[in-house]
């Protein structure tokens, strides 16, 4: 705890320094960057309403997934094909149908801007209520029914709480994909027009665009501060809550016991006769909320029949509209197929396999450095203590952030302008990739038992026979699902790596990402935005379906660690 | 007094099917309970001793037969029967205090009332002073403690206990057997009868009035013994180990 807030306080020095340095070296810049708090209040809101939305659609979503038998037929391969399309692809649609809905007022603007961050950050969140709920111990379920809790007391009691772990968890991933979205939405052309918020994500992509390094410097270190301040006021001790509402697993099995959020506000100023006064002004509230939540509990209890006719009707209604779209898709595609495909349409196959390739490298470039520093990492206290925090720092700022920053330096190391935007493109697909592997990697070593290790080297399994025989089996899983994850990002992050203006100049590779960029800008072309974004699905799906689905299943099986 | 038995099992049989092939774990299984019966289900594993407990308390449906309770069809949420589980099933995010009131929450009990209805029984089963622990701060024994102290407080007439102490280290377990019976003899406490399942025959001699043996795979009841033994019992006496015996040779 203490070494974690001098860690902050360090930071915080550290970037009020830079800024003072950038502030006296640049005062036009420090000019520009005073609008920076109202920006990054601007993006933080934005982040907000989106999650907010995505909470409430995952914890609906999952406990409708996992509740109801015939539901979650069509809920959960529809929540499968969802999670793994590129969203980003959808965007430029999304936005036009939002501006138009709204005849062009900025609006329509956010909407689309807080509804693609809603699209990165609900599927995962969803994924992991509906895991939760199905793992509740069987006898855990039993008491609950043998104790009479149904309806909302079930939920507030077991499922609402036994979902807190992985929903917190989620949550973090969720912002994370999030601030990705954001900087990259914030300033979009779509259909010849570009659309621009004011926000952290903007002011970055601006400066970067002209070349301002300074301004880029002093936006990347504001979003770096608003991202770690959150993970290390909210997320972190959330998490240390959240430990409380896991199951035990093994009995005997001793769980640390977890720090209260608390001890990370200890600093400020605790005024007890306000907290006093905002207690007793809840108070009321509260036991009306108990009151309330009794009487509608047991008016709950006492219709079964309305309810099953509620129930009925919520389910239709979901049928319904979930027929209508997949029909109107159907035959909005078919249409599109009688008519002869655009010229363009040839390139989709090469573009996709320059694409991939690209992918390709970026991730085995990441496995190669990340497995050894997570073996290190999980295995060394010391090590862990002293480079965590600054891989978390790496961690936390977007890809898409951290653009500007990339492309300068491929240019510096790259002898052409083409060898630069392909170097540019793998390095962005490489940023955003490696962090989901590094950090499920380093889970993955944490998570092999003591016992096993000191097995292992009881019998003397050291070097090589040590990776082989305990060290990479024991990730397998790991190892996977990080892959899964990282791919995923990957093919988010090409729509922004294979097409990139800096410094008044385009950066472009051909790939899946730029025919998308040509899609809609500068000559608007629906039908090949649409067929880009099928390929994009198709190869995705595929590589799921064909690839990682059955290497997981294979891994999960052999290679789990049972406690 | 008694005229009509508070449980009637009435040729219960369950099978579960998979790739449609019958497997069959429960059959015919018939018995009575009637006030102040304490009764224990012995069996080998795969005798569906579990199983068995589970359609009593109306979690699970049986194949064929029927479960009476007060000459009604069992269900569920039944507020007269309460359930001891053998992995405990405390809740992880609620208190000592809130675990003990959850079952009379579900029932709409006033808040005032709850606890003090809890704080009654986390005392009578000697928990005193751990109101605001957390389960997992707790060792096994206080765990199967405020599981008791979570059945007791519903006032059912029927206790139900699903092999509640083999989870429990023996000196544990012997321990919290004696207290359960000295909870069994104060006749102000709850319920009117205990039904315990357990593969332990030393156990259930020690404990029960009446045993019944399930043979295994399908489990058929064998035997059902009256206990006559005064107590508190001895487990030295030869008389106890006549029972044991007796017990033993039915199942092997």
């Amino acid at each position: 705890m203490r070494g974690l807030r001098r860690w902050l306080r360090l930071v915080a020095v550290v970037l009020i320094l830079a800024g003072i340095v950038a502030a006296v070296a640049f005062p036009e810049a420090a000019w520009n960057a005073i609008q920076l708090p109202l920006f990054a209040f601007f993006s933080t809101t934005r982040m907000v309403v989106a999650y907010l939305f995505a909470l409430v659609f995952a914890i609906a979503y999952g406990h409708t997934a996992a509740t109801n038998k015939r539901a979650s037929a069509a809920l959960l391969p529809l929540l499968d094909v969802l999670q793994s399309i590129p969203i980003l692809g959808f965007f430029p649609a999304a936005l036009i149908f939002f501006v138009a809905t709204f005849r062009g007022h900025p609006i329509g603007i956010e909407f689309a801007v807080v509804f693609l961050i809603f699209t990165s950050m609900a599927w995962n969140m969803a994924f992991g209520v509906y895991e939760s709920l199905t793992t509740i111990p069987a006898d855990l379920e039993a008491a609950a029914a043998s104790f009479g809790l149904r309806g909302w007391l079930r939920f507030r009691y077991l499922a609402f709480p036994a979902a807190i772990p992985k929903l917190v968890y989620n949550s973090i991933l969720s912002w994370t994909n999030g601030w990705f979205f954001l900087v990259a939405s914030e300033i979009f052309s779509a259909g010849g027009t570009e659309f621009q918020r004011p926000g952290l994500g903007a002011f970055i992509a601006v400066a970067g665009r002209n070349g301002d390094i300074p301004s880029i410097a002093i936006g990347i270190a504001v979003l770096a501060a608003v991202v770690l301040t959150l993970d290390i006021f909210v997320w972190r001790p959330l998490g240390a809550w959240s430990e409380r509402f896991r199951m035990e697993t093994a009995p005997g099995r001793e769980i640390p016991r977890v720090p209260s959020p608390y001890e990370r506000f200890r600093w400020l100023p605790r005024l007890p006769k306000v907290r006093k006064r905002i207690i007793a002004s809840v108070q009321p509230a509260l036991e009306r909320y108990h009151r309330l939540s009794l009487r509608f509990e047991r008016a709950y209890t006492q219709h079964p029949k309305a309810v099953r006719e509620i129930r009925r009707v919520d389910l239709a209604l979901f049928v319904v509209v979930f027929v209508v779209v997949v029909a109107t898709g159907l035959v909005g595609l078919v249409q599109m197929f009688l008519r002869p495909l655009p010229p363009n349409a040839s390139l989709l196959p090469s573009a996709a396999v320059l694409s991939f390739s690209r992918l390709l490298v970026a991730y085995a470039i990441a496995l190669v450095w990340t497995i050894p520093v997570a073996a290190m990492l999980g295995e060394s206290q010391r090590a862990a203590r002293y480079l965590t925090p600054a891989l978390e720092l790496f961690a936390s700022l977007p890809a898409t952030a951290l653009l500007p920053v990339i492309v300068g330096f491929a240019l510096l190391l790259a002898p052409s302008v083409g060898a630069a935007a392909q170097l540019a493109a793998i390095l962005i697909a490489l940023f955003s990739m490696q962090w989901y592997l590094l950090f499920n990697l380093i889970a993955g070593v944490r998570s092999i038992p003591d016992d096993l290790k000191e097995a292992a080297r009881s019998f003397g399994l050291r070097g090589r026979a040590y990776w082989k025989r305990l060290l990479l089996p024991a990730i397998a899983p790991s190892l996977l699902t990080g892959s899964i994850t990282a791919w995923g990002a990957g093919w988010n992050a090409l729509i922004v790596s294979e097409y990139i203006q800096y410094a008044h100049q385009f950066y472009e590779v051909p790939g899946l990402g730029s025919l998308l960029n040509h899609a809609v800008y500068p000559t608007p072309d629906n039908e090949m935005l649409l067929l880009t974004i099928l390929t994009m699905i198709v190869v995705v799906l595929a590589m799921n379906k064909l690839l990682w689905r059955p290497l997981f299943r294979r891994a999960s099986s052999r290679f789990r660690l049972e406690v | 007094m008694v005229d009509r038995p508070l449980l009637q099992v009435k040729d219960v049989a369950k099978s579960f099917f998979e790739n449609a092939k019958e497997f069959k774990v429960l059959d015919l299984v018939r018995f009575d309970l009637t006030e102040r019966d304490f009764v224990c289900v012995v069996g080998p594993s795969g005798s569906g001793k579990s199983t068995l407990l589970r359609i009593i308390v109306g979690l699970e449906k049986p194949t064929s037969g029927e479960v009476f309770f007060e000459g009604e069809p069992i269900r569920a949420d039944n507020p007269q029967v309460a359930m001891v589980f053998q992995s405990f099933a405390l809740f992880p995010w609620l208190t000592v205090e809130k675990n003990v009131e959850l079952g009379l929450e579900a029932k709409g009990t006033l808040p005032e009332e709850r606890r003090k209805i809890a704080r009654k029984f986390i005392d009578a089963v000697g928990l005193t002073g751990f109101e605001d622990a957390f389960p997992r701060e707790l060792s096994g024994g206080m765990k199967q403690r405020v599981g008791i102290a979570r059945a007791l407080a519903i006032e059912p007439l029927l206790l139900c206990m699903d092999e509640p102490f083999s989870s429990l280290d023996p000196l544990t377990a012997q321990n919290l057997r004696d207290e359960i019976l000295q909870l069994w003899t104060n006749p102000d406490l709850p319920p009117k009868a205990v039904l315990m399942v357990t593969h332990a025959i030393e156990e259930a001699v020690y404990m029960a009035d009446r045993v019944i043996v399930l043979s295994s795979r399908p489990g058929r009841m064998i035997a059902e013994l009256e206990i006559d033994l005064p107590r508190p019992r001895n487990r030295k006496e030869p008389e106890f180990y006549g029972w044991v015996d007796e017990i033993y040779s039915l199942i092997v």
